[in-house]
């Protein structure tokens, strides 16, 4: 039998450098309890959302809160698959326009990002930030263009239309993530393809499009995440009730003149942030390195 | 197979002149280095034969043909590059028949070129592997091999040695020339090393700030340089250079500055009535000076004296820098010297072994 060294061991490089970045122990007090106070300031109306979900209908609209639920019931989740609203609708709606949104804005925008990032031509800087320009307007000054656009397509009160604008939004934040992941793919790989013979658009679809996998599906659940998000769109393109999105018909919906369905809508507030936080998490990696990518030399 | 010939080339980027006046022929079957410093432009002129970049005037030729505005996919080459551009998303089996399939060959024709090519360069192990699963040493052979396997006319290498370590980089110039007589296209590399340069290259061309310096085999360039920095880049040490003035008298032409003199031969008194200058730079390679006692009787042609700056140890023998009235020198001499730092030592040299440059132009006096 091996016998043990009898001196504690050097401390490995890893825990040196966590020792290094995070201090001594008061100071790890500190910032765990600032870490904490961020998290419960952030998580508490995802924690209110949750917990009121879970209430009866009395508990829910009570004067006197109840910081959690006294007598748990799923009866608004089955209430929304069961009950009278199209919320089966809502969901599809939701996740058609989406999902198509996402692969159309990744369609578009690889092949936009990829110009961007290497051919070189007078306005390229400019249309870069021309893009980035638009993506800082507010929604509500694309609304009204939008909607006179839609009108004219007779494209109002449909999927296409929501597409259309989901589209439009996310487009801009698609090209420049996917540069920045097309920016770190050596440029050598793709002369060493234009020397094996292929040409331009060959190359971005067998040999850059495979190296940003990851840079595509980012950027995908990124517009796919946004326009989920949406709320003013559907709103204001969409009057059929049934062809509505998630947040639009949470607002449209659960609230009314005279009585609110606190309990319903929080349920239906908790299915729509489901598929975002699915999402999140799948990607955070890779969307945080889309997002810092070129921050410092090498990356 | 194909010759090259590069004829006036000139490249700018804005106002910025990367290669002016370029011009070279490349003989077929050729093994041709492009030698020179960091941004002396010898990156850019491959580029320019690869048709990565466009020349901005000038013309170049593939076996007399114009090949200027031919695409890079139509020119029939093949290129290494420094940090390699293997598909990393690809097995080394699919990076060397990737540009096979673009020509449209069967798959059996293309398995047994990958398969002949990957036994060649001794890699037939690694074909199901990826880049990232490969050493330094390694992914250059698969470098290599997806070069070779299309059996292409010209054969361009960017310093494809240079992220090796110095083992495998001496190892991997032996297998570089193994594969060029084996394929026999003409090959163009490119290297900073000049050593990589005199022990591959047929034919050496030096390049400094977008010229080209000198073209010549690696005998001509060690032994007659046009100029003082041809004169400088090849040869490890350096050659050693000493400003003299001249002395005219009825005895002839004689060299000197505070620290000595040298006599010159008739031939280089006739370059120097020639040059009519009152001064000139003297070249000196490490290997034609020697370091001679104090008390020994001075009969050399040229005798200068300096002091030790430093030693370097190198095994068997040792470089000692030498400071001089007039330059710095450097001596190769056997390990058994004793040679001791900051002393004052005497120099000599064999007129023969002396090479002259104009000292406003630097060109070599002839």
């Amino acid at each position: 039998m091996e016998a043990r060294p009898r001196s504690a061991p050097a401390p490995s490089a890893t825990r040196r450098e966590h020792r290094a970045f995070f201090g001594s122990r008061p100071e790890n007090i500190v910032r765990t309890v600032a870490i904490l106070l961020a998290l419960v300031w952030s998580l508490a109306p995802v924690y209110w959302m949750a917990a009121t979900s879970l209430k009866t209908e009395l508990e829910a609209a009570s004067l006197s809160p109840t910081l959690w639920p006294h007598h748990a019931t799923f009866a608004n989740y089955l209430g929304l698959w069961g009950g009278s609203l199209p919320f089966a609708s809502f969901f599809a709606n939701t996740l058609f326009t989406c999902l198509a949104t996402a692969v159309i804005a990744v369609l578009i925008a690889t092949p936009a990002a990829y110009a961007l990032s290497r051919a070189r031509f007078r306005l390229r800087a400019s249309i870069g930030y021309g893009m980035l320009i638009f993506r800082m307007l507010p929604l509500v000054v694309l609304l009204a263009p939008l909607y006179l656009l839609l009108l004219h397509a007779r494209l109002l009160d449909s999927s296409a239309g929501l597409i259309v604008g989901f589209t439009t939004f996310g487009l801009p934040f698609a090209v420049w993530m996917l540069k920045s992941f097309i920016d770190a793919v050596p440029i050598e790989i793709e002369e060493a393809a234009r020397i094996d013979g292929y040409p331009r658009w060959q190359i971005l679809l067998r040999v850059v499009a495979p190296l940003i996998l990851p840079g595509l599906t980012t950027t995908g659940t990124f517009v796919f995440m946004e326009a989920w998000n949406n709320l003013i769109y559907p709103l204001t393109f969409v009057t059929t009730l049934e062809k509505q999105t998630l947040p639009a018909a949470l607002v449209l919906t659960f609230t009314g003149q005279f009585k609110t369905d606190w309990g319903g809508m929080m349920a239906a507030a908790t299915v729509t942030t489901l598929p975002l936080m699915i999402a999140f998490f799948a990607v955070q990696r890779s969307m945080v390195r889309g997002l810092t990518s070129g921050a410092v030399a090498g990356a | 197979m194909a010759s090259i010939s590069l004829r006036n080339v000139e490249k700018r980027y804005g106002d910025v002149v990367a290669l002016s006046g370029c011009s070279l022929e490349i003989a077929d079957h050729e093994f041709v280095v492009l030698v020179g410093p960091s941004g002396s432009g010898k990156t850019t002129l491959l580029r320019i034969i690869a048709g990565l970049e466009h020349l901005t005037a000038g013309e170049l030729y593939f076996d007399q043909g114009l090949v200027n505005d031919v695409d890079v996919a139509d020119r029939d080459i093949a290129m290494v590059f420094q940090n390699y551009g293997l598909y990393p998303h690809m097995s080394v089996y699919d990076n060397m028949a990737f540009g096979l399939r673009r020509r449209g060959l069967a798959a059996e024709e293309i398995d047994k070129h990958v398969r002949r090519t990957a036994k060649m360069l001794n890699i037939e192990a690694l074909l199901s592997r990826r880049p990232r699963q490969l050493s330094g040493g390694q992914r250059q052979r698969v470098a290599l091999g997806r070069a070779i396997v299309r059996d292409p006319a010209v054969f361009l290498l960017d310093e494809p040695l240079s992220n090796l370590d110095a083992h495998l980089r001496v190892q991997m110039r032996a297998e570089i020339l193994k594969v060029h007589r084996a394929v026999t296209a003409t090959a163009v590399y490119v290297t900073h090393d000049q050593v990589e340069a005199l022990t591959m290259g047929d034919r050496i061309v030096v390049m400094n700030e977008g010229r080209i310096h000198q073209v010549g085999t690696p005998g001509e360039l060690y032994d007659a340089p046009v100029d003082k920095f041809v004169a400088s880049f090849i040869g490890t040490p350096a050659m050693g250079f000493v400003t003299c003035r001249i002395r005219r008298s009825a005895n002839g032409i004689e060299l000197f500055t505070n620290a000595g003199r040298i006599d010159v031969s008739p031939q280089q008194e006739h370059i120097l009535e020639r040059a009519g200058a009152d001064s000139v730079i003297v070249g000196v390679r490490p290997e034609s000076l020697a370091v001679v006692a104090e008390t020994t009787e001075l009969t050399s042609d040229a005798t200068l004296r300096g002091t030790v700056e430093a030693v370097e140890l190198l095994g068997a023998e040792q470089y000692v820098h030498v400071t001089t009235d007039g330059g710095h020198l450097t001596v190769r001499v056997a390990r058994s010297h004793r040679i001791i730092v900051d002393e004052a030592v005497t120099l000599t040299a064999a007129t023969r072994d002396l090479h002259l440059f104009d000292q406003q132009t630097g060109a070599a006096l002839r």
